[in-house]
């Protein structure tokens, strides 16, 4: 059941508007900015080549447009997010899930499946854009891979998040300017914080930079995990209380 | 006869203003019961309790004896829910949005085929199998709302007010369908109409503010709208 969910998730947004703009807009920008990225890395070369800097493609290239891709996931899969309980309440289609043989863990994890397998489009085609650097330069192709790795947990993460928010409201708009002031927060919490400070464990920046300098840390994995399904417990527990179950 | 859904004591949002007040309700295999009541009087709200949809303050649904919110969400098999407004996803096709009710409802393979294809039949869908479902005129959405609920076969259906919004015509074809469709089912329909009334029901609920004011048979003879004529609160009567 939690696959048909995700599979009817991911084609109700595929038949929608949103989706393609996302991911073609979400494709346009990665692009441009790969490319701009590309060229101040080939203006810097001889100037490296000279310093004798150890700084490459992996560092000059890719990192900044993931960092960029990473902000574009921030802004795209909360706007996915927005219909996916909030949305469906304010149409009034939640009766249609709430009074079917089905339960509140299989909604809420179908739902997140569904909206990973929406944003997943965006991940894999900018990562494939980058790829293509490997064409004309050695790249470091375990480095790469960790980014993907952190990259598919991050949207993973994303979507259990912005899924909860979802459950919060009754208003797709309200769902999403919620969404986006947490993210923000989470965002800029590493600038505005001190590292010794208790809540900068929950800092978004520190536990995904590390993907992209090559570094597989147990304290990020537990972050995205721990956070991720703390998100989807409380929404469960949401959708119990709508069903008087607790 | 055996007793398919008994709603006791169902009290429904703040206990000082409540949208449901008490509300006690028994169904039998083959009864067919209108919940009859002005606008806001509570019939949509006392419809998402007994579909398990909203979670009442006080009281307690049961369907075939079992706590319809301590049983486990298998229990809603046994249920189909037409609300209001009709749950279809626009962007998706008629049969899309059958497809997708038939999985919520563990239906699979050949037998979701058969069922929609069924629906699509009986409903009189099947023009309009291959169109968006936000490109349906009102009658046509009520239709696939109806399609959506019976797809599984359902012992008991809940329909609020399947005839909303429809022209004399609409309200007919609607009508018809649903005498067809209620045969051989236990009903529950929510309704302003007194001709889907006694048309439709062989027992009526009136609801006033949330509250119970009345539950008795339908025949010929019942002057239904001498409910309506009656002083809703003391106050009135005291005007």
């Amino acid at each position: 059941m939690i696959a048909n969910i995700a599979l009817h998730e991911w084609r109700r947004q595929r038949a929608g508007m949103l989706f393609w703009l996302l991911l073609g807009f979400g494709q346009l920008i990665i692009a441009w900015l790969f490319f701009a990225q590309l060229q101040a890395f080939a203006d810097l070369v001889p100037q490296l080549k000279a310093s004798g800097s150890t700084l490459g493609a992996m560092d000059l290239v890719i990192t900044p447009t993931l960092n960029s891709l990473v902000l574009l996931l921030l802004l795209g899969a909360p706007l996915l997010a927005m219909g996916s309980l909030a949305g469906e309440t304010r149409s009034g289609r939640i009766a249609l899930w709430l009074s079917a043989p089905v339960s509140g863990h299989q909604i809420v994890f179908g739902k997140s499946l569904g909206l990973w397998l929406g944003v997943l489009p965006l991940v894999i085609s900018g990562t494939l854009t980058l790829a293509t650097l490997g064409f004309g330069v050695d790249l470091d192709w375990p480095r790469f891979a960790l980014a993907l790795c952190g990259l598919l947990l991050f949207s993973l993460w994303l979507g259990c998040v912005a899924l909860l928010i979802s459950g919060l409201f009754d208003h797709p708009a309200a769902a999403l300017a919620a969404s986006y002031g947490v993210l923000l927060f989470l965002w800029l919490l590493d600038s505005f914080s001190s590292p010794a400070a208790p809540w900068h464990w929950f800092a978004l920046l520190p536990h995904i930079k590390p993907w992209f300098q090559g570094l597989l840390r147990s304290q990020d994995i537990a972050f995205f995990f721990g956070t991720g399904l703390a998100a989807l417990m409380a929404t469960i527990f949401l959708i119990a209380r709508r069903r008087g179950e607790v | 006869m055996e007793t398919l859904l008994l709603a006791r004591g169902i009290s429904y949002g703040s206990a000082k203003a409540p949208r449901l007040d008490r509300v006690d309700l028994e169904l039998a295999a083959g009864d067919r019961l209108a919940l009859l009541g002005v606008n806001g009087a509570g019939k949509s709200t006392l419809m998402q309790v007994l579909a398990g949809v909203l979670a009442p303050r006080s009281g307690e649904v049961r369907i075939h004896e079992q706590r319809l919110d301590q049983a486990g969400p298998s229990l809603r098999r046994h249920i189909g829910f037409l609300p209001q407004p009709v749950p279809v996803y626009s962007e998706l096709t008629v049969t899309e949005n059958l497809e997708w009710a038939g999985r919520l409802h563990r239906l699979r393979g050949g037998k979701l085929e058969s069922a929609i294809r069924r629906v699509l039949r009986d409903l009189e869908l099947d023009p309009f199998a291959a169109r968006l479902a936000g490109r349906l005129s009102t009658g046509m959405t009520q239709r696939l709302g109806l399609a959506q609920a019976v797809l599984h076969e359902p012992e008991i259906l809940i329909l609020d007010e399947p005839t909303a919004g429809l022209d004399p015509l609409q309200t007919e074809q609607i009508r018809q369908l649903l005498g067809g469709l209620s045969a051989s089912r236990s009903l529950i329909l929510a309704t302003h109409l007194l001709d889907d009334v006694q048309r439709l029901c062989n027992r009526v609920l009136l609801l006033d503010s949330g509250r119970k004011t009345a539950e008795h048979a339908v025949t010929p003879e019942i002057d239904l709208l001498a409910h309506f004529r009656q002083p809703r609160h003391p106050a009135e009567a005291r005007e």
